[in-house]
């Protein structure tokens, strides 16, 4: 782990809490004030790159992480086509953003880009 | 005494199933027909009543089977005897006489079109649901409980009455549709999306040059009791006149600005407290608008003019950026407004609450308050919001990245119709309460037909930073003179004299960005210029 602290990763992994990991590029990730506080402090997370979230479940995680990529990868386009959101998950959905801060002028803009 | 004549008993459709036999004039078909796989035979002595035909002049057949596998009807008696005889001698007897054809399966017939699923499938085990006969002759029972399709909505006596008249219209290409005065209290888009296709009927006559023209559709609202504009109305392109007079509207749909036709627009003696920023995009040089009553209307009035009203264009461009020049002819007229002032910004965070010092007044207050105005040159922002503030140059704004994964999840709540439901779970505890006044904002923005941010021009979700800009609406006249200069007028609408106009701004929630080039220079109006400009950007600039 020693390593990883020197030269922290180029990735992260998040765990949901049925226990589905997804390896992201940690850059994406840094879209979440939430998470880039995790990732920032002198917490456990920071140091291993791993965090863990109890109480979101592997499917609402997933599309979280799909979330991250179609941001890191629209961040400096210019009308950029919405994201499908499946109408099943938008209670889930709902409650995740907000937890994770992707809210409209919480979420990180260019800075982290 | 014989039994008393009953009706024969109904073939239950499990026993038709199971008998293998073909019935004729059954009319119910069997499902073993349907599947069965067997090569056609052309021989018609299935039949006993065919052997009456015989010495009638015509000839059964003589051959039995498949075409490509056919052989003489020996066993049947009524087979003449000379070509049984022929037969019999050509083969030499050799074959033996089948007793009864056997059926089977000729993969290459030809005949046998089923599917390649089908050939490995159910071969031989038909296992079929039996097709229930076409008429249950079963009386009919109480509705049976469980999920019947939903009825379909009935038209109210309005309604209909709406209906006919846009058909009328549209049978005989009458581009001036009448629904004034029919006590509508709302209608569905179904009803008012054919108005679109109305087609004038073009003058055809001798040494006329046949000429196709756009239908300019006008259309009469006036007198009934809406509330809610319908949607559809704004999707017909060729909307030249449309009056609202004496409704009750108490909101355009920003989405007006979309009816880029429009000659003449009525929404006189309605409960509007404001009209949509939108519809500055109707009232600018080179629009085609020119005709336009707006009072009474319980508009929002302005308060006292602050000192130091001054900067309006400066603040517009800063604001909004250059505006685009509509091209027009040689002389124009129509109209246009004037910026008269503007009220403090009014800002929700990011749980729904509000976090200026300035609101908006509520709508369904009965009484026309003034509104608090400020100059400007100043911006009452609420302190958090200028932690995001740090951009070095002014080029115009361009929307970049995506939108939050709020935005978006909001916008699916809204767009799937059942927003309401997920509001009312939303109230329920464990969740964040904030989350329930999103959704239903965005259901309510949604419904009134959704709209671009004023800035960057996004469509937003949720507007959470508005404020309300007075202006005066007059005539302007635009001639130009030889020398390729413009001569404009602006004139105040005679009778309108009821002062300026509130236009609803509304914005993405976005930081205000603040910097030293984006100060007002002041050097023609004598403010002493603090460095607090208004240049709301709902994203940061290039840096």
């Amino acid at each position: 782990m020693a390593l990883a602290e020197d030269t922290p990763s180029k990735y992260v992994t998040l765990v949901s809490g049925d226990g589905l990991e997804f390896v992201v590029l940690r850059e994406a990730t840094l879209v979440s004030p939430t998470i880039k506080g995790m990732l920032r402090g002198p917490f456990t997370e920071a140091k291993t790159g791993r965090c863990t979230f109890p109480e979101i479940s592997g499917e609402v995680l997933e599309k979280i992480v799909e979330y991250f990529h179609y941001w890191y990868r629209n961040r400096d386009k210019e009308d950029v086509p919405d994201m499908e959101i499946p109408v099943e998950m938008c209670l889930e959905l709902l409650q995740a953003a907000d937890y994770f801060n992707l809210m409209p002028s919480r979420q990180e803009g260019r800075e982290a880009a | 005494m014989a039994e008393e004549p009953t009706l024969p008993r109904l073939p239950s459709p499990l026993a038709s199933a199971s008998r293998g036999k073909r019935t004729f004039g059954g009319g119910v078909s069997s499902p073993e027909l349907s599947t069965s796989s067997d090569p056609a035979f052309f021989s018609s002595d299935d039949d006993p009543a065919l052997d009456n035909y015989q010495g009638q002049g015509r000839r059964k057949r003589r051959y039995v089977g498949a075409w490509f596998d056919q052989h003489p009807a020996s066993s049947d008696s009524g087979v003449d005897d000379e070509t049984r005889a022929t037969h019999v001698s050509r083969r030499n007897k050799a074959r033996p006489r089948p007793k009864k054809r056997e059926f089977r399966r000729q993969l290459d017939s030809g005949v046998w079109m089923g599917t390649d699923g089908a050939l490995t499938d159910t071969d031989d085990g038909v296992d079929l649901e039996p097709v229930p006969a076409r008429l249950p002759l079963v009386p009919r029972q109480a509705p049976a409980p469980g999920p019947l399709a939903p009825a379909r909505p009935r038209l109210s006596v309005a309604e209909e009455a709406v209906q006919n008249t846009v058909l009328r219209c549209l049978d005989n290409g009458n581009e001036l549709v009448d629904l004034s005065g029919l006590q509508l209290e709302k209608i569905s888009d179904g009803l008012i999306e054919p108005i679109s296709n109305i087609c004038p009927i073009p003058n055809v006559a001798k040494d006329v040059a046949f000429e196709q023209r756009d239908p300019q559709i006008k259309i009469f609202l006036s007198n009934n009791r809406l509330r809610t504009l319908p949607l559809a109305l704004l999707n017909i392109e060729h909307l030249t006149v449309l009056s609202l007079r004496a409704n009750q509207l108490t909101k355009l749909p920003p989405g007006i600005a979309k009816l880029r036709n429009l000659r003449t627009l009525n929404i006189a003696q309605n409960a509007l407290r404001f009209l949509p920023a939108e519809l500055l995009g109707l009232l600018q040089k080179g629009s085609k608008l020119t005709e336009m009553q707006f009072q009474p209307n319980p508009f929002w009035v302005p308060g006292p003019a602050p000192p130091q009203n001054i900067g309006g264009e400066e603040y517009l461009k800063r604001t909004f950026g250059p505006q685009p020049d509509v091209g027009f002819e040689a002389s124009w007229a129509g109209l246009t407004t004037k910026l008269h002032s503007r009220t403090p910004v009014q800002f929700t965070d990011d749980t729904c609450e509000l976090r200026s010092s300035f609101v908006l007044p509520v709508q369904t207050r009965s009484f026309r308050a003034a509104i608090e105005l400020e100059p400007f040159q100043e911006l009452a922002t609420p302190t958090g919001f200028k932690t995001h503030a740090s951009a070095e140059t002014n080029r115009a704004v361009r929307p970049r990245g995506a939108k939050s994964l709020l935005e978006l999840t909001l916008r699916a709540c809204a767009a799937s119709g059942q927003a309401e439901e997920i509001a009312s779970w939303l109230r329920e505890e464990s969740w964040p309460a904030h989350l329930a006044t999103f959704v239903e904002k965005a259901n309510e923005f949604h419904q009134s037909g959704g709209g671009r941010c004023s800035v960057c021009g996004r469509d937003m979700v949720v507007p959470m930073t508005s404020w309300i800009e007075f202006r005066q609406i007059g005539r302007t006249t635009v001639t130009k003179n030889g020398d390729g200069g413009e001569v404009c007028r602006f004139m105040g609408l005679v009778g309108e004299s009821e002062g300026p106009v509130p236009f609803m701004r509304s914005l993405l929630p976005k930081a205000l960005i603040e910097h030293p080039a984006n100060k007002i220079s002041t050097q023609h109006s004598g403010y002493d210029g603090n460095p607090t400009t208004a240049a709301y950007h709902p994203y940061p600039m290039d840096i």
